[in-house]
């Protein structure tokens, strides 16, 4: 673990020049680590706990922003999220983009093919109409792109749960405009055999 | 009751060596004492469960596969069950011995295998229990897990109540200016556990206050190691709180 923290603490120079100091910045990595793992590759709490390593610096930024004004609802995380200063968020977003752990596991192989058909193309939900490809805004590797999160390696459990619950989850704050809504008629419009294809593809990704 | 006996030979032998943490605060008495008063309590109950056991084992008998994987005897599960009871209580719900005994009740199996596997690779350091590890068949571990994980006794309860609100807090929500995660997010919003994750709902005050000051020292695991940060982040008072709620928790 202390091998991590200090491999990790080379690489965010970027941090160091930030208003965080050297220390406070390898205290709360570790305390990210405690929950999402030693590298981040994500931990089968109580609750799947997600994938961070490999993220958008962007997304892990919004995310605890979103987490700290409660537009994202979560317990813990919203105490995780409130006593980040901006300049802290920055910083570990920084440190998780530059992690690459081993996804922890994938979900179902048998259901892979069908979730990268849908991931790439895209489907036809059943109250007609075209859902356009994952990979149009989260990337072919679904590597995501700033706001847009990686979603390749997550865990294939926290995928189904993000899905099958995202209208509780995200975009709380009616009149905050917020790019999770992107995501809410989509999650809503897939089937839950849809959902579960799509989590067990992206969870077999590097 | 040869068990019992043997085990209250090894009680007396084990109660002299140095071990963990000891409490002012313990109840007094000395393990032989203990053990002989919960032998008489639990006999009754104890008498029932051994035959509940056995209709159990017999039906799975008769399916065949099962019974290689069973690899002991109905008498002799009952027999280990009992002898576990002796310590940790007639429905496993812990006692307070010369040291606090852990609840078992409702434990998560895959944890309570777990553990008992690091009883005996020494990977969990305790004197007494990593004999009584030492002597069990995975086959056994994984009935007795599976055995202590049916019981639901309410639990001991009654240890300082007053700390249990601060406790609820610092469970459910962590302390995020000292970077202690909420308890919550692997162990579940009611303590229950999960999987390799343990329960800590009605775990005794003392175990949970002893445990969690001693972590680094007596558990050496690679599944435990997560737990350093956050022990050593909670100040004492801290740990009482947290020890207070899970206690009191059903």
């Amino acid at each position: 673990m202390l091998v991590i923290v200090f491999g990790g603490a080379g690489r965010t120079s970027a941090a160091e020049t930030a208003a965080v100091s050297k220390p406070e910045l390898e205290a709360k990595i570790k305390y990210c680590e405690i929950c999402h793992g030693h590298s981040a590759e994500g931990f089968e709490g109580y609750y799947p706990i997600p994938r961070l390593a490999g993220q958008t610096p962007d997304f892990i930024k919004y995310s605890l922003q979103a987490f700290a004004e409660r537009t994202r609802t979560n317990n813990i995380m919203f105490h995780v999220a409130r006593v980040l200063s901006p300049d802290m968020m920055a910083a570990l977003g920084a440190h998780f983009h530059d992690l690459n752990a081993k996804p922890l596991g994938a979900g179902p192989t048998d259901l892979v093919a069908a979730g990268k058909e849908i991931f790439e193309t895209g489907v036809e939900p059943r109250g007609g109409g075209r859902i356009k490809s994952c990979s149009s805004c989260h990337g072919d590797n679904a590597e995501g792109n700033q706001d847009f999160p990686r979603l390749a390696g997550q865990l294939d459990d926290y995928i189904v749960d993000k899905l099958t619950n995202w209208s509780k989850e995200f975009g709380q704050h009616p009149s905050k405009m917020d790019v999770s809504r992107i995501m809410q008629p989509i999650a809503e419009a897939l089937t839950e055999a849809q959902i579960k294809a799509v989590a067990a593809y992206l969870s077999s990704l590097q | 009751m040869k068990l019992i006996t043997s085990y209250r030979g090894r009680g007396t032998e084990v109660g002299d060596e140095p071990m963990v943490l000891s409490f002012p605060s313990a109840p007094a008495g000395t393990p032989r004492e203990g053990c002989r008063r919960r032998i008489v309590k639990a006999s009754g109950l104890r008498l029932a469960l051994q035959l509940a056991i056995a209709v159990v084992v017999f039906a799975t008998a008769a399916g065949g596969a099962a019974t290689k994987a069973l690899a002991f005897s109905s008498h002799e599960l009952a027999a280990k069950i009992a002898y576990c009871q002796d310590c940790h209580g007639p429905a496993g719900q812990g006692y307070r011995g010369f040291y606090p005994m852990p609840r078992l009740a409702g434990q998560q199996v895959e944890y309570f295998e777990d553990q008992l596997r690091a009883f005996v690779e020494g990977r969990r350091l305790n004197s007494i229990m990593s004999p009584v590890a030492r002597s069990l068949s995975p086959a056994m571990m994984t009935a007795l897990a599976t055995d202590f994980r049916a019981f639901n006794p309410r639990p001991l309860g009654g240890d300082r109540r007053e700390l249990a609100a601060m406790g609820e807090k610092i469970f459910q929500d962590g302390v995020p200016e000292q970077n202690v995660p909420a308890c919550a997010a692997c162990h579940g919003p009611e303590a229950t556990g999960i999987k390799q994750i343990p329960r800590l709902s009605g775990q005794l005050y003392l175990y949970m206050v002893k445990t969690l000051t001693n972590f680094r020292k007596d558990r050496k695991e690679h599944l435990s190691d997560v737990m350093y940060p956050v022990v050593e982040s909670l100040n004492k008072r801290q740990i009482e709180a947290v020890a207070a709620y899970v206690s009191s928790l059903r």
